[in-house]
């Protein structure tokens, strides 16, 4: 290839190649995939076939000894037919080289593509199958991710409660049982019957026994509302009972009465208690009253979502006040005056280069470490990264003024600090101000991921409530989230074309 | 008077750029310095007003070393000691009112000049520049929304400011049309006329030498090659002509303008 549009070589090609056995080429190549191109003096190509038959031999031994992912043997031998391919087609285009044939380069290319693909595809673990059919399971938690307005709802509630006492067990004379007296002067009562009887229990080798079947009536409630049973047991604590699966709820008739049937829940009285527990059974209908109002979750995603941008603003500032000393150290027509400057700005553009590399996520894992979990780790990470991302771009900006200026206030009899003011910093503020603009808005975005790992706002509860799989929650933040980066990112837009 | 003793810069890579310099620029004189692109004349015009610290040599205004100003001193010698660049050099950001006030620095304490302040008789002294030099509307525009004449404007009214004696011109009219050369130029004559000010400036296209110049030098590799007058410059034999330009370089008709 490097005797091409050269007559200098052209004229040597021709001259060389009669000496160049076909059959030597073919049967190097045969052996050692390239050895034949080598022999007839296409250096570069035989070295890239060398070392492509290498990677896909080691690759395709890799694939059949990893325990990374599950390999298909259709795909083995597919994988190891496009290999054999590679290997004839290299001989026959040694062969075709040292006859000084013109040989079509692209059915290797080909192989080597075939050969690559099906192995990404399962070293992925590419499954189109599931991609389809189990979609489906992830709609509802789609819909209301994208969808989350019910959670931002909520309506203030009012609360009509009344108890009734119930004893466990039965004490032996009958009337000594909880008298019920559970109603109040607004009107509204319950009671149960029979007033004392078993609770359920779990006897080991029997199973789950069942508690006395109770009947609750009540009245004076609002009609046709839902009524829910919670349980009171005899130090205090409320639960709401199940029977048959489900929560205990009834729905009260037009005169706002109600009656309904379960069985005592299952409890485990300890074995201290003595004689009769007094158990309370409680009625309870939920209101809602008034008109509605933003939800618990939206005022907390909205306080993370403003500990977000107060952590961008934060970490930008104190990025902007450490990247600036950098940038001057950075700037290599400020630093190449003599070789010991000149070493510092090669020691800071390395030390900027390596930080940025680090993405914030590692940084505010680091962080978390340093400090503990919260807004302030979040900060750490954002504000490392910024000084190394400032300092680079700032440092640009010093590198690229326009000298003129410079020498034109200069001339004027202006001292040093007045050709600083008057000539340098007027060039450079446009754009710092852009680029600390563009990086505040990179690091609102950041922060919002830099939570999941800990790093305070938005992300932290964003993250909780996907674990608690509270998806609607969850939409809302992530709403928020679209919401606040794409105002950042037209209002920083805005602002660098004013700047720029 | 501008005196040059035996003027020599070698530049720090070893480049030698002027070699032992001798020439005086008379009171009030328009003195034009030719020579090709790397002769010394940009190094020339920056030593004189130490923008280039010189190797060896002297310099002297009205008697006075400028060569061995410091400090306080260079400010002064400076201050009275005009310049405009064949690039601008405005701070194109900043209004063209603020790129004329600039000029006004060397008269300036650095304390006022930390919060942008200027007295208002040199507001007054920068729109007055400005109207001499023809762009009182365009007071508050930003230096590149000119065009490249009217920002050598600026640059002229930027010198202004400084209350010069003499102004150095780097080839202010390299980066303009014929016709935008002609306007600057005549501006700087008038200021020659009129104002009694020195004018020291290169350039390299000899119908405007012949027009403008009253004292003419060329310069070759660092080497004073030519010394005289515009009429000097009409009457010059192609050899003496060939001694400045190279052996290379065609003389076209007297008159038009050429590259």
């Amino acid at each position: 290839m490097s005797n091409q549009n050269n007559s200098y070589g052209a004229n040597r090609r021709k001259v060389e190649t009669p000496h160049r056995s076909p059959v030597i080429a073919g049967v190097l190549s045969a052996i050692l995939p390239g050895a034949g191109q080598i022999y007839t003096g296409q250096i570069a190509r035989g070295i890239g076939f060398m070392l492509l038959a290498a990677s896909m031999v080691g690759l395709l031994l890799w694939a059949r000894t990893t325990h990374e992912f599950e390999i298909f043997q259709g795909i083995l031998i597919v994988m190891l037919v496009a290999l054999v391919l590679f290997w004839l087609w290299q001989i026959v285009s040694a062969v075709w080289g040292a006859t000084n044939r013109k040989f079509a380069s692209s059915w290797g290319l080909i192989l080597v593509l075939i050969f690559t693909y099906f192995l990404g595809w399962q070293a992925t673990e590419v499954n189109l199958r599931k991609f389809f059919t189990e979609f489906s399971d992830t709609f509802t938690i789609f819909t209301r991710v994208m969808w989350p307005w019910e959670a931002a709802i909520e309506r203030p509630e009012e609360l009509t409660t009344i108890k009734s006492p119930w004893g466990n067990p039965c004490p032996e004379i009958l009337s000594e049982a909880p008298e019920q007296t559970g109603s109040e002067s607004s009107g509204v009562w319950v009671m149960v019957d029979p007033p004392c009887g078993e609770l359920g229990s779990y006897v080991v080798g029997e199973g789950l026994k069942e508690g006395t079947m109770l009947t609750v009536r009540g009245g004076g409630f609002d009609p046709n509302d839902t009524v829910e049973i919670w349980w009171e047991d005899p130090i205090g604590q409320e639960f709401q009972p199940r029977y048959q699966g489900d929560t205990v709820s009834t729905t009260t008739d037009s005169q706002g009465n109600f009656e309904i049937a379960f069985s005592a829940p299952q409890y485990q009285t300890p074995a201290t208690a003595v004689g009769m527990q007094v158990h309370k059974v409680e009625a309870r209908q939920v209101k809602s009253v008034g008109a509605p109002i933003l939800s618990e979750t939206v005022s907390l995603a909205f306080g993370r979502m403003l500990i977000t941008i107060f952590q961008a603003l934060m970490a930008t500032t104190f990025g902007i006040v450490l990247a600036l000393p950098f940038s001057f150290l950075a700037a290599r027509n400020l630093m190449s005056g003599n070789p010991f400057t000149l070493a510092i700005y090669y020691g800071i553009r390395f030390i900027l280069n390596v930080t940025r590399s680090i993405e914030p996520i590692i940084w505010a894992v680091i962080a978390t470490v340093w400090v503990g979990l919260g807004p302030f780790a979040g900060v750490i990470a954002l504000t490392i990264h910024t000084i190394a991302a400032l300092g680079k771009l700032y440092s640009e900006a010093i590198e690229s003024i326009d000298p003129g200026p410079i020498e034109a206030i200069t001339a004027t009899g202006a001292n040093w600090l007045q050709v600083i003011i008057y000539a340098i910093i007027p060039q450079v503020i446009p754009p710092f101000l852009s680029f600390t603009i563009y990086r505040w808005d990179i690091n609102v975005r950041m922060s919002t991921i830099i939570g999941f790992v800990g790093g305070g706002g938005i992300g932290q509860i964003l993250f909780q409530w996907i674990n608690q799989t509270r998806w609607s929650s969850a939409g809302i933040a992530v709403w928020m989230i679209a919401f606040t980066v794409s105002v950042m990112d037209y209002a920083s837009s805005e602002l660098r074309k004013r700047f720029v | 008077m501008l005196k040059v003793e035996h003027l020599t810069k070698v530049y720090d890579d070893g480049t030698v750029a002027l070699e032992d310099l001798s020439f005086e620029v008379p009171e009030n004189a328009f003195m034009i310095v030719i020579g090709l692109s790397g002769s010394g004349k940009s190094t020339l015009l920056r030593c004189i007003n130490r923008l280039i610290d010189p190797t060896e040599g002297r310099i002297l205004w009205n008697g006075e070393d400028i060569t061995a100003a410091k400090g306080q001193d260079l400010r002064v010698v400076r201050r009275k000691i005009g310049m405009i660049f064949q690039q601008f050099n405005l701070v194109r950001r900043s209004t063209v009112l603020t790129n004329v006030l600039s000029g006004r620095l060397g008269y300036t304490s650095p304390t006022w000049s930390l919060i942008n302040h200027f007295s208002p008789a040199d507001q007054e002294r920068a729109r007055a520049a400005l109207a001499r030099v023809g762009l009182t509307e365009k007071v508050n525009n930003r230096a590149d929304a000119l065009s490249g004449g009217q920002q050598q404007r600026v640059g002229i009214a930027r010198a202004l400011m400084q209350e010069p004696e003499m102004i150095l011109a780097d080839e202010p009219v390299a980066s303009l049309d014929p016709v935008l050369a002609h306007s600057i130029l005549g501006q700087l004559e008038q200021l020659n006329k009129e104002d009694k000010i020195t004018v020291v400036c290169s350039l390299h296209y000899l119908d405007l030498v012949q027009r403008y110049a009253t004292h003419v030098i060329g310069l070759r590799d660092g080497h004073l090659v030519f010394e005289g007058t515009n009429r000097d410059i009409l009457n010059m034999t192609d050899e003496r002509f060939k001694d400045i330009y190279g052996q290379e370089a065609e003389r076209t008709a007297a008159g038009s303008i050429t590259g």
